[in-house]
């Protein structure tokens, strides 16, 4: 109940937040200008259309995310509304989790959004729309999820600004893991490969949540593996909320 | 039973480089039940950190506190207590009616509750006129009057108030002093910090001076001021001789 009454307040504090439709904004002009790549693309148009649309579905949630994300606890000590409501008979994970529970029903209303208006500008441009495509904008959510995860336990450790450029640096790692495990042979034996190897294990490989390509040119992903890339968000998910409780529950306020 | 009771509670913040800023030192301090007690001290004295570790925004670096006779930090102790912290802050877009509903919920208060609770609160603090306007229009006064109907939102028994007076005209600080003195005569304990001395030596049974983080002196302000004849202290001499004294230890 508290979570929900916190999750209530989240989301209505960040729809009234001007970034919010400041960043909606540019995802609307990079959706319908995704045509006019499609113009040098002889032929491919659709699958182009396809592919930017699902790409600034992901690069607009993510940045929402972010910026959202990191300022979401600062910005309650900051503005000290903090006080009264950690003094009120509730545990601090239930407004850790509150907060994230909000902001993850934001982005899912964005990403609805988003993906509405994609969907209807692909058939308008007489395009078909198969289930692939659904299933690469629920893989991006499950990216958002653990993106947000990550940004909620900065939030309670950092400043906004740092906070968001700590994530935004997990984001491309996150996308270039694989690079740590195929470093050249120079590597072998250094501690540097070591570490990249250890990397590789503790980073999310945020790229398992990407089909954005087979959805675009109609490559099926098996139901099996979207189940496998929703339980790796989970699991990852879990984690960096279960670290962001732990941090709060410690911290003066 | 003592409604707010501390053990040698000590508060240590890490200044810049290595150097730790003892914020409270060893503070053992009662406020009786039905009491309405002045925690004084100047700015920095430890006053806020003191409430601060009351209400488990702080964790203390030793010592325990305990309202009505449980450990401060338990999450069930705080539905004793309600809250008003210097200088509130609330959801600026949320209106005082909002507002109320919003911490009633967090008290896990019913709808009912929560209504009846706007009723008592709003007629009290004087809300319905602005109950449907945004507090972000608010000015320090009537952000007050939200704070103090937020701190009795669920009718706890004991409330801690952080400087209300502090920033209010002469009508807001009357205001609240009649709220203290009802909710006094209502049985509820009051413990409040303040540095206006005229406010706290009219509403206080009893009061606490803190020096530098130290418990200097705690009891009866009659008895500290040296009783009801002709040769009584004021409250800001006998506090000023208690900072002297403390200047001089220290």
């Amino acid at each position: 109940m508290r979570i929900l009454t916190m999750a209530q307040n989240t989301f209505r504090e960040a729809v009234r937040d001007k970034v919010l439709y400041v960043l909606l904004f540019f995802a609307a002009v990079v959706i319908f200008g995704s045509k006019a790549l499609a113009w040098i693309s002889i032929g491919q148009d659709i699958k182009i259309v396809k592919d930017v649309t699902l790409a600034a579905i992901s690069l607009f949630g993510v940045l929402i995310a972010i910026f959202v994300g990191t300022s979401l606890i600062y910005k309650e000590i900051d503005k000290r509304t903090l006080y009264t409501i950690i003094s009120q008979p509730m545990h601090r994970y239930e407004f850790i989790l509150g907060k994230y529970v909000g902001l993850m029903a934001l982005l899912a209303v964005v990403t609805l959004i988003m993906t509405g208006v994609s969907a209807v500008y692909v058939l308008l441009l007489g395009g078909s729309l198969e289930k692939m495509y659904f299933l690469a904008v629920l893989l991006i959510y499950c990216k958002l999820t653990l993106v947000t995860a990550i940004a909620l336990l900065l939030s309670s450790l950092s400043s906004p600004i740092l906070g968001a450029i700590i994530v935004f640096m997990a984001y491309i790692f996150g996308h270039a893991t694989g690079v740590f495990l195929n470093l050249p042979p120079q590597f072998d034996g250094t501690l540097a490969k070591q570490l990249l190897e250890i990397a590789y294990y503790i980073v999310p490989n945020l790229s398992n949540f990407d089909i954005r390509s087979e959805a675009a040119n109609g490559v099926p992903v098996s139901l099996g593996y979207v189940a496998w890339a929703i339980t790796y968000a989970a699991a990852y998910t879990g984690v960096f909320l279960i670290l962001a409780a732990l941090v709060f529950e410690e911290k003066d306020v | 039973m003592d409604a707010i009771r501390t053990e040698n509670l000590s508060k240590v913040y890490k200044g810049i480089g290595k150097r730790t800023v003892h914020s409270l030192t060893e503070l053992n301090l009662t406020v009786g039940e039905g009491e309405v007690f002045g925690f004084l001290g100047r700015n920095g004295a430890g006053k806020t950190t003191t409430i601060k570790i009351l209400c488990s925004l702080l964790k203390p670096a030793g010592g325990t506190a305990y309202i009505f006779g449980e450990n401060a930090r338990n999450r069930a102790t705080r539905r004793l207590l309600g809250y008003l912290p210097e200088q509130p802050y609330f959801y600026e877009y949320l209106t005082p009616k909002e507002t109320l509903d919003f911490y009633g919920r967090l008290r896990g208060l019913s709808a009912a509750e929560r209504a009846r609770d706007w009723d008592r609160l709003s007629e009290m603090l004087e809300l319905r006129e602005i109950a449907g306007d945004r507090i972000k229009s608010f000015s320090k006064g009537m952000r007050q009057r939200v704070g103090f109907a937020v701190a009795l939102v669920g009718d706890p028994p004991l409330l801690i108030l952080d400087e209300p007076m502090s920033g209010l005209d002469p009508l807001g600080r009357r205001m609240i002093r009649d709220i203290i003195r009802h909710q006094h005569e209502l049985g509820k304990t009051i413990f409040f910090s303040s540095h206006v001395l005229s406010d706290v030596e009219q509403l206080c049974d009893r009061v606490g001076i803190l020096v530098k983080g130290r418990l200097s002196k705690q009891g009866q302000i009659d008895e500290l001021l040296g009783g009801q004849d002709n040769q009584r202290e004021t409250l800001e001499d006998y506090f000023l001789r208690e900072q002297q004294k403390g200047d001089l230890q220290l």
